[in-house]
């Protein structure tokens, strides 16, 4: 089973905020009990304490750790689509291939509003504007061909000009010609990923996520989500295991976890953290433990990816 | 204590040089290698640089894909996510980037910056610019390219919301301007050095303008000790217009020096990077500066031809044709002139020659420090760190220990209240 931690840097009111030697070392903790990944959160509905914000902190972490998965958050709001696919692409070149984009889909009022987007969007253009940005990033990330740079000194050929595709995406909300001028990531393409899709975008989670992180619910419910998102996969022509349902938790009750897993079909969990020095200590050093003890963790990583952790289809080594 | 100079190393993939990449000594694959930019990082804060630079665009740098294809400058990291990499690699240098006002938005871009800072213990900058390239443009549709005025005041505006976020001067009821409204304050706490340091390039007059009122740090072209005197006593003069004294802001050219032991080394080894460039690179780099498209058709080892004026860079057309008279150069000679250093100031000798031509220009009221654009990396900034600075702190010009922690420390700048 997959296992990951979801990190929200912001701490809680009256706890110290967490530096990035509190954070690094939790992460590499994580790492030696072999957690596929760690999510940074990102852009709280309120104000943060952190002095971080996700991908830059995430380029940081990438430098400490070798194996582990490195996710950010990240809003379409916030950012425009070249510029947060340029920026994840490095960031999977930094980290040899570990990183993952938490694309959310939740309009935060407080993001626009100083994001010069005061009245913000109808939810109907949110969701359009969305599907779009993130197809306009995961086809700018396939831009380059795997092979299309050739180091050539002695031919002065750097790159093969015919391995360079322009996107030329003209849509509703935006026109990207395109190509990223980031070299291929490693994996191909970073992981995307989407939190609880609402019914509206489940097609677009089961057609583009490579992991879909659904709310905890009960055991019943979640069946039925897991079944439906599969479903949707494999309606287009996905196999449904390339779309991995990792349920999302904050009390990790071990017993009761196997037995939903295997009641549910789920692929994993992802355990939500708070954000402070002893949950952080209670999750390394208490529950960390015991998931090994019932074999859930502990076994090595697959390959230096973080698609090989997951088992995913696409580059990287798996 | 002696006034001393500061120094930038400006780091580019596998070199300033445009036929770099191709040098038997350079790193070919420094667009795709974290470790590479790492000891990059190193060397400079080893020889006690006040920060590495990079620079950034949203877009290819050569829309000709045939032309784009011999160089090394279609890919490169993005460079916030590499500086916040090198952030944790390093313990004191000082960490800037590039970033357009054209198109990011200034709430995020000062959260990102800010963030930076945090990492690296305060030596964050920022290099404002805005984006020129309709290349660029091309990727942001929905915002296009604006007239050089439109630009500009999308930036002053932009300055001011970034600056007030990172004061906390930003008023109760936020910001709502002509091109941006910010509701709340910044999200992080305050940065270690008071707020991340500021830094310009523009070198027309609304962009030596802009850097009188908000920069702390200016990079700058300039060819002749003329020249940069001209720009050091002109953008000096302006401050004070704005409550700003001489000293609140460092003037630091960019050099693009080849050094070596000795002179006939310098020159060989300067001649060999010349000797790199493909004839159509340099063709296509010479015919952008004279703004005209067919000067392949004409005989390489022939002359310029005639031209007529054009509209677009006059004074660097002039200077190409005035250069090509005066010194009776083909044009392949006149293409490998101005692209090896890409009109920067060049260098070329041993470690006191280079010195001396620094000293000049500091000494002489031209420069506040310099922005290193070493040729090839990473062996001609290993040359810079090794024969260069020590030749530069035998003479009392430069540093031989961090003064303190920040980037405000290491260039004696004023911590804002």
């Amino acid at each position: 089973m997959h296992l990951a931690v979801s990190l929200n840097i912001a701490a809680a009111s009256g706890q110290a905020i967490l530096d990035f030697g509190q954070i690094s070392s939790f992460v590499r903790k994580a790492e030696a009990a072999g957690v596929d990944m760690v999510i940074i959160s990102d852009s709280a509905d309120k104000p943060s304490s952190s002095p971080f914000e996700a991908t830059t902190l995430l380029a940081a972490l990438a430098t400490v750790t070798n194996r582990i998965g490195l996710v950010a958050g990240a809003s379409t709001l916030a950012h425009q689509p070249y510029n947060l696919a340029r920026r994840f692409a490095s960031l999977d070149i930094i980290s040899h291939g570990r990183v993952g984009w938490n694309a959310t889909l939740r309009q935060n009022p407080r993001e626009a509003g100083n994001f010069s987007r005061p009245e913000g969007f109808s939810d109907d253009d949110f969701r359009r504007r969305a599907r779009e940005f993130i197809n306009i990033v995961r086809a700018l990330w396939i831009g380059w061909g795997r092979d299309a740079l050739l180091f050539d000194k002695a031919a002065g050929r750097f790159h093969d000009p015919d391995m360079m595709h322009p996107l030329n995406h003209v849509g509703e909300f935006f026109s990207v010609r395109g190509p990223l001028n980031v070299a291929r990531s490693p994996q191909d393409r970073p992981v995307l990923i989407i939190s609880d899709p609402a019914e509206a975008d489940l097609d677009l989670a089961s057609g583009a996520a490579d992991v879909v992180l659904i709310e905890g619910q009960p055991s019943e419910a979640l069946k039925v989500a897991v079944g439906d998102l599969k479903r949707r996969a494999a309606a287009i022509g996905r196999k449904p295991e390339t779309v991995k349902v990792l349920a999302t938790t904050s009390e990790p009750g071990i017993d009761s976890l196997q037995a939903l897993l295997e009641s549910s079909g789920c692929d994993g969990f992802n355990f939500v953290l708070p954000a402070d020095v002893p949950g952080l200590h209670s999750f390394a050093d208490r529950i960390l433990p015991e998931l090994r003890r019932h074999g859930i963790t502990g076994q090595s990583y697959r390959g230096a990816a973080l698609r090989s952790h997951l088992g995913l289809a696409g580059g990287g080594d798996q | 204590m002696t006034r001393q100079m500061k120094l930038g190393a400006f780091l580019w993939a596998t070199g300033h040089h445009i036929a770099a990449w191709r040098h038997p000594k350079a790193h070919v694959t420094a667009g795709i290698d974290i470790d590479h930019y790492i000891q990059l990082a190193r060397t400079a804060e080893a020889a006690k640089f006040d920060m590495v630079f990079c620079e950034d665009a949203a877009g290819l740098r050569e829309a000709n894909v045939g032309i784009a294809s011999q160089t090394s400058r279609s890919i490169g990291f993005e460079p916030i996510s590499l500086l916040s990499a090198l952030a944790v690699q390093t313990s004191r240098i000082g960490l800037v980037s590039t970033a357009s006002t054209s198109y990011n938005e200034p709430y995020g871009l000062a959260r990102t910056f800010l963030s930076l800072d945090h990492l690296s213990g305060g030596r964050a900058g920022w290099n404002l610019v805005t984006s020129a390239s309709p290349i660029e443009a091309a990727n942001f549709g929905s915002t296009g390219l604006k007239p050089h005025a439109d630009r500009y005041e999308r930036a002053r505006e932009f300055a001011e919301v970034v600056t007030g976020l990172w004061h906390g001067k930003l008023g109760a009821s936020g910001h709502d301007g002509r091109s941006f409204s910010v509701r709340d304050p910044l999200d992080l706490p305050r940065s270690p050095q008071g707020a991340p340091v500021m830094v310009q390039a523009g070198a027309s007059d609304v962009g030596r303008d802009l850097a009188a009122r908000t920069a702390d740090v200016v990079f700058t072209a300039a060819q002749t000790f003329e020249e940069a005197k001209a720009f050091y006593d002109d953008l000096k003069g302006r401050l004070a217009a704005y409550g700003r004294e001489p000293d609140d802001i460092k003037i630091m050219p960019g050099v693009a020096p080849v050094v070596a032991e000795t002179e006939a080394e310098a020159r060989e080894k300067h001649e060999e990077l010349q000797e790199l460039i493909p004839d159509d690179v340099g063709v296509a780099l010479l015919s952008s500066y004279l703004s005209i498209s067919d000067l392949w058709r004409h005989p390489i080892d022939g002359p310029l031809p005639e031209l007529p004026e054009s509209e677009g860079m006059k004074s660097r057309q002039a200077l190409v044709i005035e250069q090509s008279r005066r010194d009776n150069l083909s044009i392949r000679q006149l293409a490998r002139h101005f692209a090896g250093a890409r009109g920067h100031w060049r260098i070329v000798g041993t470690a006191a020659h280079v010195a001396d031509e620094l000293q000049a220009r500091f000494e002489g009221g031209a420069a506040d420090g310099f922005n290193v654009m070493p040729s090839y990396f990473p062996g001609e900034l290993d040359a810079f760190a090794t024969l260069v600075v020590p030749e530069l702190q035998r003479r009392g010009l430069f540093r031989t220990e961090y003064e303190g922690r920040t980037l405000r420390d290491h260039l004696g700048l004023k911590r804002p209240v």
